[in-house]
């Protein structure tokens, strides 16, 4: 019985010399970490054991962009009250939505069209429509390339939001982040190479999920870390001071070393000494990355982080100059949070079911200044020129209000995202949805697409990042994704 | 075959082609599936042959020649996707099996028995819903379609010459019966002290060039193997112990001491618990926690103690419920759950999808080392395991339900015996007591009697019921007297008023039917309150009463109700509705009966006798009914609720729109020939589908179960398998590194009982195991990553032996075994659980991380980081990570320093010199004295800062972390 195709036993054929050891794998990290340090050159037999991955930095093909900024805006951010123009939901607001005669979405029943809570006007030279709840990311507008025909697979929260960082639905697959790290490693040996900044009011409904490594090693999950909340165990618990620190610490080392000298050559023993070594340079640069000290006042009313009377805003402010600064510093991948879930639906997030009109304004004040501020602000700084500035969420809002509600229920057919900087068209605005808002239609893009896309951007081929987990050889985006050429530059 | 589907025969022709049809099928029908295909075709060659006797004539003149007529639309529009070089789904339109079979995601593209319903048609003619061929270019045109039509008609024609031959497949090296090899000659009898584990690492040996490295010292073999069998290091004591035995047999002594500590369980169970996604909460965004799932845990770690036969470890976690042993079948729910519904139509199918799905993996992945679970969408694409596979898999969960169900006690025939013998010394009680009380209320019938009192009004007030509002179906009030009546119906002229009224049901439960002289449930009174309500009757004048009869339901009928009783009420008089006196009650009631009403005064010696008689009486009686009320409770745990299974049908593209044909529950096709096949029928029970399925993966001939067990123990002892791919035994998955002894380890397994224990003891006496870790030149050169085991492959801890070692070094370690979880994360109760680690711990939080509550997704604070499984997917092994983030959360969180400080507080009141407190460290971390260098630094150290610091490195050494 011939169950399986002769292209995949091809494929097989090619794969089937490398090795699936855990060990090898294990290897790779620290073969990474040592090389860094240049303390140890790679093993003779590391290529073969590295089994799908990328050589250390090294890229499918030369890459757009080094490294990466995520601006993740969680609980569906309303396409249509942003930056999704549909002049006939004005006109049409308050009639039924054409053939959605008995539909449910996922809190059920539909209401009316509903026009969008603040009128669209022109921006930039480019004349796009973006409405006036966002205006400062709005007068960016020549400088994005708007994805109107984005669709998700889902419509709840968690599986959307996983989906959107790890191209499933279901729990235990690796982020987009840690793709990202796994394949490029770090530019900046001092500090991680993917670091997620939660909201200051929380984490996503998703946590971990967004920048867990899932079956990748752990050294590619994301250290989850903001301005209000440092990296963990960064300085040591209970009083111990700097000097018994530094003395243990060299103590530590030395068992370490004469240890590593009953196992001449040991990479992982020896990987353990580097690793305590980096620690100790990220108790010096992480505070030194946390500490905005140094930020001219000009600068810090720029982001919005001067607003005391707005302690929230002022809180994301500062994780967008922490974002800044990550960028700064070589960090591959960041991930930027804005909104959380644990004060409940839509209250400090933009989940926009019942009461749209009183919780957007909240949230667009929060978003609008900082995000604009960090975008102008790797701008200014010459950052942009290899840095991919990703706008997301999970999924989009429905254009009618639902029955008995002032809000939009999820909408996983269309929905907005946003890419800038290197390597992307601009000002571009790639796909649409229908005349409501409500299905995408015209260069439909998949979060598969997407994901090629970002990783085309990074110099990767999606379809050839692999990793062998159970089974198969795992990639971010399963067996789909297309790269979006139209929109490269 | 097709040679012979020539359009002309002779009734001659006719026999000799069935003889030879018959003979050259029989030895190829290999499996079943293959058996049905041939009936299918034989049949449809009478048809043809039919058709070819009558029409020849008319056919031959227009029939279709595949090579003239057909190959040419092929080559025109399809091969360069489904041609020799490309192979869009595994479909291939030049290989004649492939083509008529269907790739990927069709099982039979054309259909001879009815041409018209070939997919192929409709998939060329833009009829298929969901594909359309080309995809691109221009549509067949009509006459071309019209050729293949006629073609397919005709019998799908396709002459030998004109099809690729492909290469007849290897089988999957899994699949073969295990290699026989007599392990029972004595090793130690070959007077070199090699175990049949040793021959065959030696064997591998001399291929390459290399040897087996000297034993270890003592202190690191006894170290090694408190670690790999417990999880624990040994004390120094345990060490100096080994040490000072001279007996010839103390190692293997050890190991059988090991094997049998409860220790053991809790370090094994753990290396099925990743392979199995155990968690103890739903994961997703809710992810709440699920209070009731250690239960499955404890199971596990119970069975690696007990050394529960590994046939019957599989079978009762398919089907412990008919097994006898309910909390194995956690393991089929042991996986994610989106609890989040919606009004979407998608959104629900496709969840219980993904549960089935996780479920299918799991079973495939755990127990056969194959990825089932990859054939959910299309065939396997490397593996012999079709998409009907998958669905026949399904089909065998399809009625398992995530959620908690009642179980039946372990100890259920000990309770019953308790119960029968608490209920007959409850019997003796209560017979006692009814010497003094009136027996318990009855929904029939209850007579209260008083002297005769002369009264206006009757109240009767129910304090409390059985159970909801109370119900009287009629209540009669007699009045004293040789002529006595009942004075209470309305006939008589009673009035009758109430607290209030039960609103529900007005056509059966009214006030006035009370006392309507009608008996029954459809003629009674409710209470609107389950307490303190009261009905009150009103007589048209003075009467003389003494009794009433009142009941819940004196229909008489067999099943009559006996609900909403009033079981604890008053009974009172007046005359005039003010003034009410007291005239009977159920405080002289069994049960609800009460000592100071009954003897208001106990003041003369056979008064107080009888009072503490009955006190004593009714005290045995509370505890006897407290215990027999435990007993006859149940335990609820998260191990999978049973419905009743739908149907089951393959899914197109694993889409639930999409449904094909139905699929019954079935075993692997795959295994046809191997292990013979179950086939269930449509309407099998959601029991009789998972014995059916347990009791197949653990038949003696098949080949994977006792392989993938006998390689994840291998796995646990070495730190790899002899197959690096531990649950992936397919073509994907690593080769074995020592194929015959697998075999010959898994055939041994079998045949000496599949226990567990016996071959984890045989691999730990092995000289394998017990050589030295060190490294050695011309080993590094030869085998880097000593897979060839010339050396024992030094390991770093996971992070459950970090977390124990340091808590069992410092003397913090908690050994209570089994039951709820302890919390790494601050409670909470948001819908989306928000999971947020722990700061300050507890007593209890101080036992081993396999007793913590694993949340899914959710890393704990300090020793998550080193590798451990979150839950969300299958992880049969462990990456091994080293990052500075573990260097951060070891070297500095407040749990380890803490620890830190509590060993050298206790070092420090043992010995007053820092030089014998530095020995004293380094004796109770790493389990040697430090030479005299170490003691120097460590002295220095010590002497300038605290010896906390000292220990604060020594647990944070290369030494301690690791296995050597």
């Amino acid at each position: 019985m011939n169950l399986f195709s002769t292209s995949a036993m091809r494929l097989l054929d090619r794969r089937r010399f490398l090795s699936h050891t855990m060990t090898g794998l294990g290897s790779i990290a620290l073969v990474h970490l040592l090389s860094c340090d240049g303390k140890l050159a790679p093993h003779g037999e590391e290529s073969e054991r590295i089994d799908d991955r990328l050589d250390d930095a090294v890229t499918h093909h030369p890459p757009a962009a080094k490294r990466v900024v995520m601006v993740y805006c969680t609980g569906a951010i309303s396409h249509l009250d942003t930056f999704d123009y549909k002049p006939l939901l004005f006109e049409r607001d308050g009639q039924p939505l054409p053939g959605a005669e008995n539909l449910k979405t996922f809190q059920g029943a539909q209401g009316n069209l509903t026009r969008p809570l603040r009128d669209f006007r022109p921006r930039g030279e480019s004349g796009k429509m973006t409405s006036e709840l966002l205006p400062e990311l709005g007068s960016l507008a020549d400088e994005f390339c708007f994805l109107h025909g984005m669709t998700s697979r889902t419509n709840t929260h968690g599986p959307g939001e996983t989906f959107m960082s790890t191209g499933f639905t279901l729990d235990g697959f690796p982020s987009l982040g840690s793709w990202v790290n796994y394949a490029l490693g770090s530019e900046n040996d001092d500090l991680p190479a993917f670091v997620a900044i939660p909201d200051p009011r929380g984490n996503p409904q998703a946590a971990g999920n967004n920048w867990g490594a899932a079956f990748l090693p752990a050294r590619f999950q994301g250290v989850p870390f903001n301005a209000q909340r440092p990296v963990r165990f960064l300085q040591p618990e209970g009083g111990i001071s700097a000097s018994e620190d530094r003395a243990t610490r060299e103590f530590l080392q030395r068992l370490n070393r004469r240890h590593l000298e009953r196992f001449p050559g040991d990479e992982n023993l020896a990987a353990r000494l580097a690793s305590y070594e980096l620690a100790a340079r990220m108790q010096q640069t992480i505070p030194q990355l946390m500490d905005m000290s140094d930020e001219p006042e000009h600068i810090l009313r720029m982001y919005g982080a001067d607003q005391v009377d707005n302690p929230v805003k002022a809180q994301y402010a500062r994780n967008c100059i922490l974002a800044r600064r990550l960028c700064e510093r070589g960090v591959r991948f960041v991930q930027l949070f804005n909104g959380a879930y644990a004060m409940g639906e839509g209250v400090g997030n933009w989940d926009g079911h019942k009461e749209l009109a009183q919780q957007y304004p909240g949230h667009a004040e929060i978003l609008d200044q900082p995000t604009a501020a960090l975008f102008r602000d790797l701008k200014q700084r010459g950052l942009l020129a290899d840095t991919l500035f990703v706008f997301c969420t999970e999924f989009g809002r429905m254009p009618t209000f639902q029955a008995g509600a002032s809000g939009r229920d999820h909408n996983p057919d269309g929905f907005t995202c946003m890419l800038a900087g290197a390597g992307v068209k601009s000002p571009l605005s790639w796909g649409a949805t229908d005349e409501f808002g409500w299905k995408a239609m015209e260069n439909i893009t998949t979060v598969y697409d997407f994901h090629a896309t970002i990783l085309h951007l990074l110099g990767l081929d999606h379809e050839r990042l692999t990793f062998y987990h159970n089974g198969s050889h795992r990639r971010l985006t399963d067996v789909h994704g297309h790269v979006i050429r139209p929109i490269l530059v | 075959m097709s040679q012979w589907h020539q359009p002309k025969f002779d009734t001659v022709q006719i026999n000799i082609f069935f003889t030879l049809c018959w003979r050259s099928l029989r030895p190829s029908a290999t499996s079943w599936e293959g058996a049905a295909d041939i009936r299918f075709q034989a049949g449809c060659l009478v048809v043809v042959l039919v058709t070819g006797l009558f029409f020849a004539p008319l056919i031959s003149a227009q029939s279709i020649d595949f090579v003239r007529d057909v190959q040419p639309i092929f080559a025109e529009h399809c091969l360069h996707c489904h041609g020799p070089d490309v192979q869009e789904s595994g479909y291939r339109l030049d290989v004649r099996e492939i083509a008529l079979r269907g790739g990927d995601l069709y099982p039979q593209l054309v259909n001879r028995e009815r041409p018209a319903a070939s997919p192929l048609l409709a998939i060329l003619s833009g009829k298929d819903e969901d594909v359309t061929m080309p995809p691109d270019d221009e549509p067949l045109s009509r006459a071309e379609l019209r050729t293949i039509r006629r073609w397919i008609e005709e019998g799908a024609h396709w002459p030998d010459a004109a099809s690729v031959q492909l290469e007849p497949e290897q089988p999957l090296w899994s699949l073969t019966p295990p290699r026989r090899f007599d392990l029972s000659a004595d090793a130690t009898s070959r007077g070199d002290g090699l175990n049949p584990v040793d021959l065959w690492i030696a064997a591998k040996h001399c291929e390459v060039g290399l040897d087996f490295s000297p034993t270890a010292d003592d202190r690191t073999l006894v170290r090694r193997l408190y670690l790999v069998v417990t999880g624990l290091p040994p004390s120094w004591e345990q060490v100096r112990q080994f040490m000072a035995d001279r007996r010839s047999d103390k190692y293997e002594r050890l190991v059988d001491e090991l094997l049998a500590s409860p220790r053991f369980g809790e370090r094994w169970a753990q290396l099925w618990l990743d392979a199995v996604r155990f968690a103890e909460s739903d994961g997703f965004e809710t992810n709440h926690e699920r209070p009731n799932a250690w239960h499955y845990r404890d199971w596990v770690i119970r069975a690696f103690n007990d050394d529960l036969p590994y046939d019957q470890f599989v079978r009762r976690q398919i089907a412990g419920d008919q097994f006898g042993d309910p909390a194995a079948t956690g393991f089929i729910v042991a996986g994610t759950h989106d609890i989040v519904k919606g009004e979407d139509e998608d959104l629900n199918p496709t969840q219980r999808l993904n549960e089935l799905a996780d479920m299918v993996n799991t079973t495939g992945t755990a127990f056969l080392g194959l990825t089932v679970g990859c054939a959910r969408c299309h065939n396997h694409k490397f593996d012999p395991i079709s998409q009907t596979d998958y669905y026949a898999m399904q089909a065998v969960f399809a009625g398992v339900q995530h959620g908690e169900r009642e179980v039946a006690p372990a100890d259920l025939s000990q309770r019953l015996i308790q119960i029968d013998s608490l209920q007959a010394e409850l019997g003796d009680v209560e017979t006692a007591l009814l010497q003094y009380v009136r027996p318990p209320v009855t929904h029939t019938s209850n007579v209260d009697n008083w002297n005769p009192t002369a009264a206006r009004f009757l109240r009767f007030t129910i304090q409390r019921s059985s159970s909801a509002e109370p119900c009287i179906d009629e209540m009669e009030i007699f009045s004293s007297g040789d002529d006595s009546r009942n004075v209470a119906l309305a006939s008589a002229g009673t009035q009758v008023t109430s607290s209030g009224n039960y609103a529900g049901s007005p056509d059966i439960h009214r006030l006035e039917f009370i006392h309507d002289g009608v008996y029954g449930n459809s003629h009674s009174w409710i209470a609107s309150t389950a307490s303190d309500s009261w009905v009150q009757f009103e007589f048209p004048e003075l009467v003389v009463i003494d009794s009433m009869v009142w009941s819940r339901d004196r229909s008489g009928q067999p099943n009559s109700y006996s609900d909403r009783l009033a079981i604890e009420y008053t009974v009172e008089l007046s005359l005039d509705g003010l003034d009410w006196r007291r005239v009977a009650s159920s405080q002289d009631r069994l049960g609800s009966h009460d000592l100071t009403v009954l003897i208001p005064e106990a003041s003369d010696g056979e008064r107080r006798t009888i009072a503490e008689h009955i006190a004593q009486l009714s005290e045995r009686r509370l505890n006897l009914n407290r215990d027999l009320a435990s007993l006859r409770t149940h335990p609820t745990i998260y191990a999978g609720r049973f419905e009743d299974p739908p149907p089951t049908f393959r899914l197109h593209r694993g889409e639930h729109r999409l449904p094909r044909e139905t699929v019954r529950p079935q075993s692997l096709s795959a295994f046809a020939n191997i292990t013979g096949r179950f086939e269930l029928a449509d309407d099998a029970t959601n029991a009789e589908r998972r014995v059916a399925l347990a009791r197949w993966l653990t038949q003696t001939d098949n080949p994977l179960p006792a392989r993938v067990i006998v390689n994840r123990l291998w796995q646990g002892v070495f730190g790899t398998g002899l197959v690096a791919t531990p649950s992936d035994f397919g073509n994907l998955g690593a080769r074995p590194s020592h194929p015959e002894l697998l075999d010959v380890l898994a055939c041994d397994f079998v045949e000496q009982g599949w226990s567990m224990k016996r071959l984890l003891r045989l691999l730990l006496t092995s000289k394998t195991f017990r050589q030295s870790s060190q490294p050695r030149t011309e080993g590094l050169n030869l085998d880097a990553n000593s897979r060839l085991l010339w050396r024992y492959p030094p390991q770093r801890m996971s992070a459950e032996m970090i977390r124990d070692s340091l808590l069992s070094t410092s003397g913090s370690l908690d050994l209570t075994a089994g039951g709820p979880g302890f919390l790494l994360f601050e409670p909470n109760n948001n819908y989306a659980r928000n999971w947020v680690p722990k700061t300050v711990f507890e007593p209890t939080d101080y036992r081993r991380m396999i007793y913590a509550l694993k949340i899914r997704m959710e890393p704990d604070a300090v020793f998550s980081t080193f590798d451990v499984p979150d839950g969300g997917q299958v992880c049969p092994q462990r990456p091994m990570s080293i990052t500075p983030i573990q260097a951060l959360n070891l070297f500095n969180s407040q749990f380890v320093i803490d620890e830190a400080h509590r060993l050298a507080g206790e070092l420090t009141d043992e010995s007053s010199s820092v030089e014998g407190q530095i020995e004293k460290a380094f004796m109770r971390v790493l389990l040697r004295p430090p030479d005299d260098v170490e003691r120097q630094w460590a002295a220095a150290l010590a002497t300038e800062h605290s010896l906390a610091a000292a220990v604060r490195a020594l647990i944070n050494s290369n030494e301690f972390l690791w296995i050597e």
